[in-house]
């Protein structure tokens, strides 16, 4: 176990991309955001998607956990189990700091009625409509999904290489593409969109721990025949 | 003494290149190994092999008795900074050696700090901003400091002038006097390890061609020195590995062991014996063996006719 955890102090050696990047991009999409807001003559609340842009950081977070890190940690003679493990620990305990940092942000906007401009980032009523707690698993579980999600195409492209990684994207595009030419063909899309709304945030936000759930599952076991 | 590494028929194939080709070795506790070869032979494979960063096509490795894969208790063990390593972007040289300080039990701070200092090494300095010697220090540093009980140099020097290595090798023969452990040095600057070595593996084309202790491999040849002619007298029916003249002094290196009389017709014929140079017997072993197996079928089973100087290793 402290192997494990000796790990997400390896991880952290990056402290520009594990903090001081992804602040910067937290900070700086909050005040171009409340800028933009202030600047918008309407007195109607107003809401922006540019706290997102943090959540896909974790996109490149994940790619750079490996990138960065998995060839110096097989020269410390740590296993790829240990590895794997201790950087999703590492990812969960970004996620949650991100978390925690966004339902803050709510509470303040909630506080100064949208930092004094009526402009909201982080407290999206369709985000929020379940409560914080079910913001928060929202907001955590997309964190984490994205990161998973480039840490896994690292890893198939550390294993495999370009080529490997292309045919993967084609193939998720086409099941993509398949997907919505069949709702597209018995023209389901009004199920769909109530299916979702229905759903809302929450059960989205479950549907994608399955997705972390499965996410992580491959990328463990293209991980562990990986080359440095 | 128990093998600390057993191989047993080790393969590895690259999609066209066998790199290695029915490999066996047995690598000694406390020892220094000189595992040497040329450029592409498959020292890099076969020790990213025995740590299990890369995977056998097929054969066993075992390390402490156990397979190394996924084997947190003997990877700890165990030490190998490639020559090619690299590091995370962000780290400067002091978060690399402080990493390495977690996951090797081993770990030496002390001697860590002494040989940044002798190294010069910028220790706050970000590790891609490195010039290729300092980048080098950083791996020799975690191999001597972790004194993991199997520790892999692969070519350790790259980069580095002749001053940083010979501190390499003073304090990597000082640490090992004072704490016995299998070193595993991966180098093509034979006759600067050759004092250093207590073993010699010669690997080439995926094949290990000698495993031997260095005194039996310099006992395979001798060097006689002298007046030209006298030496050409001499060496006549024998064979030459290398030959020098200046003036009229001579020096020819010839394969095969000394018998009695041998030595007392170097003696009679008014010569000298000289010590033999490590590098340039495994060249020419090296060489040979390139003659004997055609490139143009790297793939074919192994040579028919082991060579004469390799025939009492098989």
């Amino acid at each position: 176990m402290s192997r494990i955890l000796n790990v997400v102090r390896l991880q952290l050696v990056n402290k520009q991309t594990w903090v001081w990047i992804p602040l910067i991009v937290l900070g700086s999409a909050l005040a171009l955001s409340i800028v933009i807001y202030a600047m918008i003559p309407s007195d109607g609340p107003k809401y922006g998607g540019a706290g997102q842009a943090p959540l896909w950081y974790f996109f490149a977070l994940g790619l750079q956990a490996l990138t960065l890190t998995f060839p110096f940690s097989q020269a410390l003679s740590v296993t790829r189990r240990e590895f794997f493990l201790g950087t999703l620990l590492t990812a969960i305990g970004g996620a949650l700091l991100l978390t925690a940092m966004f339902l803050l942000g709510g509470w303040i906007e909630d506080v100064t009625h949208g930092w004094g401009v009526n402009g909201y980032v982080f407290r999206l009523p369709w985000v929020w409509e379940s409560g914080p707690l079910a913001a928060a698993l929202t907001y955590f579980t997309l964190a984490l999904f994205l990161f998973l999600v480039g840490f896994t195409g690292a890893t198939i492209f550390k294993r495999a290489g370009a080529l490997a990684i292309a045919v993967v994207g084609v193939g998720v595009g086409a099941v993509l593409v398949g997907v919505v030419f069949v709702i597209t063909r018995f023209e389901l899309w009004g199920q769909v969109g109530a299916g979702l709304a229905g759903l809302g945030a929450l059960g989205l936000a479950l549907w994608g721990l399955v997705a972390i759930a499965v996410l992580a599952g491959i990328s463990y076991l293209v991980l562990r025949r990986a080359i440095p | 003494m128990t093998a600390v590494i057993e191989v047993s028929n080790l393969a590895k194939r690259y999609r066209e290149k066998l790199a290695l080709d029915n490999v066996s070795l047995s690598i000694q506790p406390d020892t220094i190994y000189g595992l040497l070869g040329r450029n592409g032979a498959g020292k890099t494979t076969l020790m990213s092999i025995l740590t299990a960063q890369n995977f056998a096509t097929s054969g066993d490795v075992r390390v402490f008795g156990e397979n190394p894969y996924e084997n947190a208790h003997v990877l700890s063990r165990v030490c190998f900074v490639r020559e090619s390593q690299k590091y995370p972007d962000d780290a400067a040289p002091i978060h690399a050696l402080r990493a390495a300080r977690l996951f090797f039990p081993n770990w030496d701070q002390q001697l860590a700090d002494r040989l940044a200092d002798e190294f010069q090494l910028p220790m706050k300095r970000r590790i891609k901003k490195l010039s290729r010697g300092q980048l080098s220090a950083v791996g020799v540093i975690i191999g001597l400091a972790s004194r993991a009980e199997v520790t892999f140099f692969d070519e350790p020097y790259l980069g580095l002038d002749a001053v940083a290595r010979q501190i390499f090798y003073d304090r990597l023969l000082e640490d090992y006097v004072e704490h016995p452990r299998t070193i595993i040095l991966s180098s093509h600057l034979i006759d600067e390890v050759a004092n250093l070595i207590e073993r010699v593996i010669v690997i080439d084309d995926g094949r290990i061609l000698l495993d031997e202790d260095t005194d039996a491999v310099r006992g395979r040849a001798s060097t006689v020195v002298g007046d030209a002619a006298a030496v050409d007298a001499w060496t006549a029916g024998r064979e030459i590995l290398h030959r020098e003249a200046l003036g009229r002094v001579a020096s020819a290196t010839v394969l095969g062991r000394l018998t009695p009389e041998d030595r007392a017709g170097i003696v009679d014929a008014g010569l000298d014996l000289a010590p033999v140079s490590l590098q340039q017997l495994i060249v020419r072993l090296t060489q040979r063996s390139g003659d004997d197996a055609p490139a143009a079928s790297p793939l074919a089973e192994s040579h028919g006719e082991p060579l004469s100087l390799t025939k009492e290793v098989r």
